[in-house]
């Protein structure tokens, strides 16, 4: 169930037990979120930018959530450079999520924010979780985002003399331009893409669960 | 202009330097992703790969004759490859080891993927696979040594500046 | 002053005349080194025998999986996400997977359900074992390599058997299991199910191994060397674990007693008996002990799914192009690493919006500059190799 309805999520027919409902209801109520939801089993808590350090020193030290699972980030773009754009449209921005959990009960709550796409900036919880260092590298390298306040911000997995950051939606692979997809060659009439072939005899031939439409994705 | 340069070696010669050369090939192992643990079961107690002459111990470039690339070779990584392989003493052989360092695999449109180890070294046998099977390592070896066998020294000597294709 | 007194008066001076001396080495490991697991680079700062400072370089192996995801479809990624980890490559699909049907609300088939359990503790075991061939390697014992290989490789026998690859299945599809993945459409009517003899030899298999395991425990545990390069070394206390997000055999040799297999109901680990293996110190000795004992467990986990698997379909029914409505999901699993989870954003399309891989070597490792503070020099290769980390894993 979602307590205020939220573009990001599907909002109908949650069948999330309801122990899953009160216990993120609580955590929600106790960070000081603006809204939570529990989509399919999946605990997330919507908070304020400005309250992302407190919210979370809040979870570790009051709520036991003291595992650091991960931290990273969702580009929400219209303008897609390689991939399926979102199916409706969305408000661009970069949502930072931060995965936290117990280790008695077996919990992770999400934690999420949003961020504008130019200029993102974002409080370091370095300081909380001495696990979010590297996650937070790799999100700054990933998205572009500035932790302000972490110790050593530098690339962490791409060479120094990369340019670009290849999660935004508008990175382009560019192996993709000059080669299209190797297995196009022999395969033929796509159905159900833009030129809408009619079904033929490929899309029977082929195993259950490969799909024939649009192979070269 | 050296004496092998100008006269190469006779026949005989040749063939015996070659037969004892493509015995003792000491196998410098380039583990890099999966096709490593492969690699590893192939010189393992089933497999076991000493039994065609390719000893797997060298750590150091700079005592081995035969390296295997096996795995993803990242454009971060390329360079060390590179590096890595010019240490290598002549003369020297590449076994590319599964699709990644044959043509980039699974990764060919990677951002971060170099699409062939061929674009940095000079390969002579490619396996194909992913991973290969130890088997298929082996007859990779086996045909290598064919070609060693095979090989005219002369050429072997002269080629020894070459660069990638 | 007697001669002794003078005697120590000169060691004193020449000894802090020495300390003196001393200038910084760096110390650079990596990234092709044997020891590091593939192609990790350590930069370590050493004074004389003691690191003060190492800086772990990572992305040697970084491949961009959740870049290429989105361009993927469904199908096309299982082939992806089992080579992150890959020692252990079918415990990497089942996650995915389950997240998958979450969003499409796909029941998999009970029998479906348990030759994934079967063959996720097949793939633990071969994660371990790998582990128990090359952290005795590193610390200069070349023998268990040999014990370790020769017992995997029945265990890769088995999974091949099922899956037709060693330790690359492909074999998971959303709604459940292929066998015979290789008959191709030709053969539609080709049998589907587990291949004959293959549950008596699971059970062979898994006698075997556990004689392997009291042969590990004389070779290797108890051996003097082996005691003095592990015991005391590396101790990860449970509060820094936790804080850096450690997980699976290293987070339980710290004595947490956390394991995902008995919170979440990703595969039917509520329908067998096991314990979870922890330990007491956190020492690099520990996590030597708790995947062994790992291993005993799951030997005894697919020995009892074996006996009660039930008969049925493998397969849900699902649409012949698998598009998955929108939605978001975290399906987390217990893999032989560690917690490793996909956190996957379906916009409806043929693959997904965005897709977060969370690995658990990555978390690892993350915490491995921090306990090798102060440590000396050998002891760098004890603590990282006792955290069985693949650089897949790590990089993505």
């Amino acid at each position: 169930m979602t307590a205020s309805p939220s573009d990001t999520t599907a909002t109908e027919d949650v069948t999330g037990p309801s122990a899953l409902d009160s216990y993120a209801e609580s955590v929600a109520k106790s960070v000081g979120a603006l809204s939570w939801s529990t989509n399919f089993d999946t605990v997330k808590v919507f908070v304020a930018t400005d309250k992302w350090t407190s919210s979370l020193r809040t979870a570790k030290t009051e709520l036991g959530l003291i595992f650091f699972s991960f931290l990273s980030a969702i580009h929400w773009s219209n303008d897609v450079e390689v991939g399926d754009a979102p199916s409706d449209p969305v408000d661009e921005r970069l949502e930072v999520l931060a995965a936290v959990g117990d280790l008695i009960e077996g919990h992770l709550v999400h934690f999420s924010t949003s961020l504008p796409v130019n200029g993102a900036a974002l409080a370091t919880l370095t300081g909380i979780y001495g696990g979010a260092n590297w996650h937070e590298r790799e999100a700054a390298e990933m998205f572009a985002i500035d932790f302000v306040g972490h110790p050593n911000l530098e690339k962490l997995y791409l060479p120094s003399e990369f340019e670009g950051h290849p999660l935004r939606k508008s990175f382009p692979l560019l192996s993709r331009e000059v080669k299209p997809w190797p297995g196009t060659v022999d395969v033929e009439g796509m159905p159900g893409t833009a030129d809408d072939a009619p079904e033929d005899s490929a899309t029977e031939s082929m195993p259950s669960g490969v799909s024939t439409e649009n192979p070269g994705r | 202009m050296g004496v092998v340069e100008k006269f190469g070696i006779p026949k005989p010669i040749s063939s015996l330097l070659n037969w004892s050369r493509k015995y003792s090939l000491w196998m410098f192992q380039f583990g890099l992703a999966c096709c490593a643990v492969e690699m590893i079961a192939a010189a393992g107690p089933r497999y076991d790969m000493m039994r065609f002459g390719i000893i797997p111990f060298p750590a150091s470039p700079r005592q081995a004759d035969l390296m295997i690339v096996a795995g993803t070779v990242t454009d971060k990584m390329a360079p060390a490859v590179r590096r890595l392989y010019d240490q290598m003493p002549d003369p020297k052989y590449v076994i590319s080891m599964g699709s990644c360092a044959n043509c980039g695999g699974p990764y060919w449109d990677s951002y971060s993927v170099t699409k062939g180890v061929d674009q940095i070294i000079p390969v002579d046998v490619y396996v194909p696979g992913c991973p290969p099977r130890p088997e298929a390592l082996m007859d990779g070896i086996v045909m290598l040594q064919k070609k060693i066998q095979a090989e005219d020294m002369r050429e072997k000597w002269m080629e020894r500046d070459r660069e990638p294709v | 002053m007697t001669i002794e007194q003078e005697a120590l008066k000169h060691f004193s001076e020449v000894s802090v005349a020495v300390e003196l001396q001393t200038s910084d080495m760096t110390l650079n490991i990596g990234p092709q080194h044997p020891s590091t697991h593939g192609v990790l680079r350590i930069v370590a700062k050493v004074d004389g025998e003691r690191v003060s400072d190492v800086t772990p370089v990572i992305g040697y192996m970084h491949r961009g999986y959740e870049k290429i995801a989105e361009v993927r479809t469904y199908p096309q990624i299982t082939a992806l996400v089992n080579r992150i980890d890959w020692v252990s490559g079918f415990a990497n699909e089942v996650p995915f997977m389950a997240a998958a049907e979450k969003l499409m609300e796909i029941e998999v088939p009970e029998r479906a359900r348990y030759i994934r359990m079967i063959l996720t503790e097949m793939a633990r075991i071969a994660s371990h074992l790998m582990f128990m061939a090359s952290y005795p390697l590193e610390l200069g014992a070349t023998t268990p390599l040999m014990f370790a290989l020769r017992e995997r490789e029945r265990v890769l026998d088995l999974i091949e058997s099922v899956t037709g690859g060693r330790f690359h299945p492909n074999f998971n599809r959303i709604g459940g299991v292929q066998p015979n993945a290789g008959a191709g459409p030709t053969q539609k009517k080709a049998i589907q199910d587990l291949p004959r003899g293959f549950l008596q030899g699971a059970r062979d298999a898994m006698d075997s191994l556990l004689k392997t395991c009291v042969e590990f425990d004389e070779l290797v545990t108890g051996n003097e060397i082996f005691l003095a390069r592990c015991k005391g070394v590396g101790i990860l206390s449970p509060e820094l674990a936790a804080d850096f997000g450690v997980s699976g055999p290293n987070l339980r040799a710290s004595g947490v007693a956390f394991d995902l297999r008995k919170h979440t109901d990703y595969l039917p680990y509520d329908k067998v008996q096991f314990e979870v293996a922890t330990g007491t110190v956190g020492d690099s000795f520990d996590r030597w002990l708790v995947r062994l004992e790992e291993i005993r467990q799951s030997a005894y986990i697919v020995q009892q799914a074996v006996d009660q698997i039930p008969s049925g379909p493998l397969q849900a029914k699902v649409p012949k192009i698998i598009k998955v409505p929108k939605g978001e999901a975290y399906v987390r699993a217990e893999n032989p690493k560690g917690e490793m989870g996909y956190y996957l954003v379906s916009e409806g399309g043929q693959g997904p919006y965005r897709l977060k891989i969370r690995s658990a070597s990555y978390s690892n490792i993350s915490v491995i500059p921090i306990l090798l503070e102060g440590v000396l020099v050998p002891d760098i290769i004890a603590i990282m190799g006792s955290f069985d980390f693949v650089l897949g894993d790590v990089d993505r």
